[in-house]
């Protein structure tokens, strides 16, 4: 990195924009389909528990245009059945069919795919398969699915755990017994989901022969052609994933789901094109779930507020099936281990489980476990300062570590290395005017007719996971690394080549301001290439707030080794020392003597050999260089939201009036974008905090699988953002950056909470479960008030 | 999500709809907006063999003034009625209820009969019908009959309309003298599908009510007459106590449904309070 | 199955002819008839707003129209909004507001806050807010948006 960056830190206009605005982003349902396209569509089942006695295909392929219906069996013979790749102590690994051969295990799971001529009779196919069902007692519920007479969602999970870990900390004991106060509360987190405005789909186009071109709107390019290849048994290398410009992903689409076996396996053996897209009602009921976590917690303390031990007892649903590729311990141990965020917690002991239950999958959804977690444990925060009539601010402020103290390594074994926990809640109380918000606020909070109330949530943010951070949980295939490749052409300009795949990030920016500086070249000149199999190297890909991290470093130092190339071929030519190089704006010249250079263009057509000069000893030709970065365990961000809301007394309906945010990410590539990452994920934390739920019944029928019953937030539900910076760049990663991609979620939910217990609180209202739909506190409310009377 | 297979006409005069209609039966349905029939198509929920869209019947498209009535028929868009002036003047409750129909785009299309003849339990529209005294005029090819809004409503996604029928207009009482309307909504959103609602209209005669109409809905499995609440009111002045007797009555009649979004007991209590506050948002003129 | 119907559109000015069997959404049409790709299909029950068009100069759901019910209506879709070397004031104030990210829904909010502003060409943020809360964004969380159409409503006054 150059160390007067021109283009890192600035808010440049994202390159993306143009053509998406005028209707010209190429989305999977975008791409020109060939002529002789199949066309799948998938029986779903509309049991949650049941035995397949028999599907009858025969009626559907009677129909003009449907060419085949094919079972579980069927597909068996071209894909085993995936599984997460897991080892863990206590962890039951599981396959699952592509398409369900004897159980099905959740509504929505597949019992037969049809193959047509076009979507529309797709969908008449599917009406007219018969499937014969033996429906079995279903165990959708959480908080019974342990019990021993739970049905049992696989025969070889005992007591549908699939995952049981634990910790303790050597002193926690004493530590406990030995506070003064205790508080203990159980936190319960409803079930949500990504739900992207553009479901998924795929294309999948054979060539030469065995080969595979495999279109699809993923998050995940590399790891999906790995699975592909592995549970097809496929070369890896006859198969090239490319992503198209993808529609939303947030984590959703980081999973590699049965319906992608399924259409490279049936282009493969029809020979034909084979395109699916998904639709709405398929997205609600099959992709990943998230959340539907139970913490029972509890917090010891001193008398003036400081946290001398914490006991967490997580639950969290895991669904049928165990998810490729992180299998479904992701938000167990995720919320297990970070729970204790940006507080000196020393005496710490868990209990985490991830249970089965017959509901779709979980997986990774922005924020994985840490809405959850926060919501505890900032949940807890301001339980302390009620017990102990502190200020919510003051009792976060005593447990913080102070920046001075950092770098420092967590209860679990996590480094902070740089941050800004203490700053960011104080900028942040500023921002708002926090002091005033409590002076103005009545002992009944209500003002005007409504309850108003304040809530803090100051957290750490799991960004940038490493290799040893993956091991640490389990996932002993998930690589960690990714990687670059930087190529400044025969003329001069330059082509990045990153292991990533952008659903709305504004990669081709963002990567190309990072190029643009390592390299010393012009803005304008970088070219990002991602989202390719056939063109970019190999790497972990797009999720967990990962991108600049792991992209960012890696191409930083594949550029670097370019620029040192250059800087050789420039001493040569010019017979000068390559120390005394320097390169910048696209050009490279002697210290001091700027006149005396050469453009990246005579020095490309040296490198390429496209002139008279020669290149120095021991150089070859070409400018191109590759280089792989694996950061630390994980790369911790920091930030501090505050949210002040109006409650109805009446109808229950929560208003956000005013939303701060404080975010540390360490080094800031495009502040613009950086801050629409927090706008959006905080909106989605709104959304889960409010009004967002799957809410299955005890058949487990999914109840709302439409826009119209799963609720997102429009635009009159969300606040106008004000959010602020600290940079304190990481010391431990390449660049200094640190993720964002679900700060904001992970702030929003315990943030929206910890406000509305604060409205509600002079009604000693225990706010504790999510979402606060308007029924819920409308009720909570009345019954208080009826109390009081 | 595709619809399943139909055919399609588009006559161009209401008679060729209506012999359409005969012809086909129960497996006829009228198209005219399409904002709620044609997602449920897309879900295959409704799946008509022959569908007829009106939208070539410009003989459909007025609004207009009878006598004590303004009439709107069948291929009136949704939007259109919410900009008319005629509407705002004559029907001024049916214009507070129409920024509450689904968005600008469901209304540029939707039309106000559509709305009806879907009967949604919580369609903004059928409790503004139910007020303004609405008078269904329902047409088939041997003949016209018309039924009172009140009794056109049957069921959720029922109503007295037969096969072979259509909605061809709703007559909807013009709002003349000292009235005073109010329309209020809330939903888990702050904009979104209702939970409950409530329409009011006064007919206020030298400080007291002459007449009162209140529909709820959420109240029960369609939009209701809130009777008792209006017989408090009728030949009372509206101040707090009446107001309050009348949120009493209504309390104690309302049969609010349990369903995912809300459950029965908070929907009575929302309907309540909106009710309170539509009377005396009513009464302020506001 | 039904036969298809010849649909005649007039879609930003252009006249355009396809066939279409009856069920054939106009989203479906659009897109893989007539390759009009900008309009995308999110929810195909109305209520995400990210395949809106203009129906007669008005906005429409594209999910929930049949191609042949609007033989002979003029439509309008994202990709008549700007020219070839500039965009629409809409647009270029999305741009310099980075009220996009992934782009799917956005043609909806562009072609939504063009009859918006027609309607209304100096809004508050409130206005704003509620003429867009029928069109769902899952990325940007509306503030950039809501800012945008603010500064493309002065630009719009500004140049008439």
């Amino acid at each position: 990195m150059s160390d007067t960056p021109n283009y890192v830190g600035q808010a440049i206009l994202r390159r993306e924009d143009d053509y998406l605005l005028r209707g010209q982003g190429r989305f999977i349902d975008d791409l020109p389909t060939p002529g002789d396209t199949l066309h799948l569509g998938f029986v779903l089942s509309p049991h949650a528990h049941a035995r397949i006695l028999g599907v009858d295909g025969s009626q559907a392929l009677a129909l003009d245009g449907v060419t085949a219906v094919l079972v579980g069996d069927d597909l068996a013979k071209l894909v085993q059945a995936p599984f997460a790749e897991i080892e863990f102590p206590g962890y039951h690994v599981h396959g699952r069919d592509v398409i369900a051969r004897q159980i099905v295990r959740f509504v929505g799971e597949t019992v037969a795919v049809v193959v047509a001529r076009s979507p529309y009779l797709a969908q008449d196919a599917i009406e007219l398969v018969e499937v014969e069902y033996d429906p079995l007692p279903a165990c959708a519920d959480l908080e019974s699915a342990t019990s021993p007479d739970a049905p049992q969602v696989h025969d070889d999970i005992p007591n549908n755990t699939i995952f049981k870990g634990d910790f303790t900390t050597p002193d926690f004991e004493a530590a406990f017994e030995g506070a003064e106060h205790v508080i203990r509360e159980r936190f319960r987190s409803g079930r949500v989901g990504g739900v992207p405005l553009e479901p998924r789909g795929c294309l999948a186009l054979p060539e030469h022969g065995d080969g595979l071109v495999f279109y699809s709107s993923t998050q995940v390019p590399h790891l999906l052609r790995t699975a592909l290849a592995r549970f097809m048994e496929h070369p890896e290398s006859r198969i090239r994933v490319i992503v198209p410009e993808v529609g939303g992903g947030f984590g959703t689409k980081a999973q590699i789901y049965p319906e992608e076996f399924i259409a490279a396996a049936l282009a493969l053996k029809y020979r034909r094109p084979v395109k699916w897209i998904q639709d709405r009602r398929e997205e609600l009921l099959t992709d990943i779930h998230a959340r539907d976590h139970i913490y029972d917690v509890e917090i010891a303390f001193n008398g003036e507020g400081i946290v001398q031990a914490l006991r967490a007892d997580i639950t969290t649903n895991a669904g049928a099936y165990s998810s490729l590729p992180f299998g479904c311990t992701l938000e167990t141990t995720g919320g297990a281990r970070m729970i204790v965020g940006p507080y000196r917690i020393t005496n710490y002991t868990y209990n985490a489980r991830a249970v089965a239950t017959h509901t779709a999958p979980s997986g990774a959804y922005r924020g994985v476990a840490q809405p959850s977690c926060f919501m505890a444990i900032e949940g807890l925060m301001d339980r302390i300062a009620r017990q102990l009539s502190l200020d919510p601010a003051a009792v976060r402020l005593a447990n913080m570590v102070p920046t001075a103290e950092l770098p420092w390594t967590n209860v679990v074994g996590v480094r902070y290395d740089t941050g800004s926990f203490m700053e960011s809640l104080q900028r942040a109380m500023e921002m708002i005017d926090y002091e005033g918000f409590r002076k103005r606020q009545p002992a009944d909070r209500l003002v005007d007719g409504k309850y108003r109330g304040i809530g803090i949530a100051s957290f750490t943010e799991v960004s940038g996971t490493g290799a040893p951070g993956w091991r640490a949980r389990g996932l002993v295939r998930m690589p960690g690394f990714d990687s670059g490749i930087v190529t400044v052409e025969p003329t001069g300009k330059i082509t990045a080549y990153v292991s990533h795949a952008h659903a709305g990030q504004g990669h081709y920016t963002t990567f190309a301001q990072v190029v643009a500086d390592a390299l010393g070249a012009d803005f304008e000149d970088v070219t990002i290439v991602e989202g390719d199999t056939a063109t970019t190297p190999y790497g972990t890909n797009t999720f967990a707030s990962r991108s600049a991290v792991t992209g960012g470093g890696a191409l930083i130092r594949a550029a670097t080794k370019v620029r040192e190339k250059m800087r050789r071929i420039a001493a040569h030519v010019l017979e000068t020392a390559s120390e005394d190089i320097v390169i910048e704006a696209g050009r490279a010249h002697v210290a001091g003597v700027p006149e005396h250079g050469l453009s990246f263009l005579e020095i490309a057509e040296t490198a390429y050999s496209m002139n008279n000069h020669t290149l120095p000893d021991g150089d070859g030709y070409g400018l191109e260089e590759t280089d792989f970065y694996d950061p630390p365990l994980v790369t911790m961000a920091n930030a501090t939201h505050i949210v002040e809301v109006a409650v109805d007394a009446d109808d229950g309906r929560v208003r956000i009036e005013n939303y701060a945010v404080v975010h540390d990410c360490g080094r800031l590539i495009n502040p613009m974008i950086v801050d629409g990452q927090i706008h959006g994920g905080a909106a989605q934390g709104i959304g889960e905090a409010l009004m967002e739920e799957f809410v299955y019944d005890g058949e487990g029928q999914l109840q709302n699988a439409s826009l119209l019953d799963y609720l997102l937030p429009t635009s009159e539900d969300v606040p106008m953002f004000k959010v602020e910076h600290i940079e304190s760049p990481s010391i431990d990663t390449v660049g200094g950056f640190k993720g964002v991609g679900e700060g904001g979620l992970i702030g929003a939910v315990p943030a929206v909470l910890n406000a509305v217990g604060d409205a509600l609180a002079g009604l000693d209202i225990n706010i504790n479960v999510k979402p606060l739909r308007p029924t819920l506190l409308g009720n909570l409310i009345r019954e208080a008030r009826r109390d009081r009377l | 999500m595709k619809p399943a297979p139909f055919s399609f006409c588009a006559p161009g005069d209401l008679a060729g709809v209506l012999e359409a209609l005969a012809a086909n039966g129960e497996d006829g349905r009228i198209l005219a907006g399409g904002q709620s029939l044609v997602p449920l198509m897309n879900l295959r929920l409704v799946r008509p063999e022959m569908l007829i869209s009106i939208n070539r019947c410009s003989e459909l498209d007025y609004l207009r003034l009878e006598g004590d009535s303004l009439v709107c028929g069948a291929l009136v868009r949704q939007a259109r009625a919410e900009e008319s002036d005629l509407v705002q003047e004559e029907c001024p409750l049916l214009a507070m209820a129409l920024p509450y129909v689904g968005g600008q785009a469901n209304r540029n299309r939707g039309t106000i009969c559509g709305s009806l003849a879907h009967g949604d339990p919580l369609a903004e529209l059928s409790a503004a019908a139910l007020v303004l005294d609405g008078e269904m005029r329902i047409a088939a090819r041997d003949g016209q009959r018309t039924v009172a809004a009140e009794d056109f409503f049957l069921d959720g996604l029922t109503t007295a309309l037969q096969p072979g029928e259509m909605l061809a207009a709703v007559a909807f009482q013009r709002q003349g003298g000292d009235e005073r309307s109010a329309f209020l909504e809330m939903g888990n959103r702050e904009h979104g599908f209702a939970v409950a609602a409530v329409a009011t209209r006064l007919g206020m005669v030298g400080g007291r009510c002459e007449f009162a109409r209140i529909a709820m809905l959420g109240a029960g499995p369609t939009a209701r007459r809130i009777r008792a609440a209006e017989e408090i009111l009728t030949d009372s002045e509206v101040d707090d106590a009446a107001i309050e007797r009348a949120v009493t009555a209504a309390h104690d009649i309302i049969e609010a449904p349990s369903d995912l979004h809300a459950d029965g007991e908070f929907r009575r209590h929302v309907l309540t309070t909106l009710l309170e506050r539509a009377l005396r948002q009513a009464m302020a003129g506001e | 199955m039904p036969e298809k119907i010849e649909v005649t559109l007039t879609i930003n000015g252009e006249t355009r002819r396809g066939l279409a069997e009856p069920r054939l959404l106009l989203a479906d049409f659009l897109r893989h008839e007539l390759g009009l790709m900008g309009a995308h299909i999110g929810c195909e029950h109305g209520v995400c707003g990210a395949c809106t068009i203009l129906i007669d100069g008005r906005t429409a759901r594209s999910c929930l129209h049949f191609a042949v019910a609007l033989d002979g209506a003029v439509i309008d879709t994202v990709e008549g909004l700007a020219g070839p070397d500039e965009l629409h004031p809409i647009q270029e104030a999305f741009h310099q507001n980075h009220a996009l990210q992934c782009g799917y829904c956005t043609s909806g909010f562009l072609l939504t806050t063009l009859e918006f502003l027609r309607r209304n060409p100096d809004p508050d943020e409130d206005e704003i807010r509620r003429a867009l809360t029928n069109n769902l964004c899952r990325c940007t969380g509306y503030t950039n948006i809501v800012k945008a159409v603010a500064e493309a409503a002065a630009a719009l006054r500004a140049a008439d």
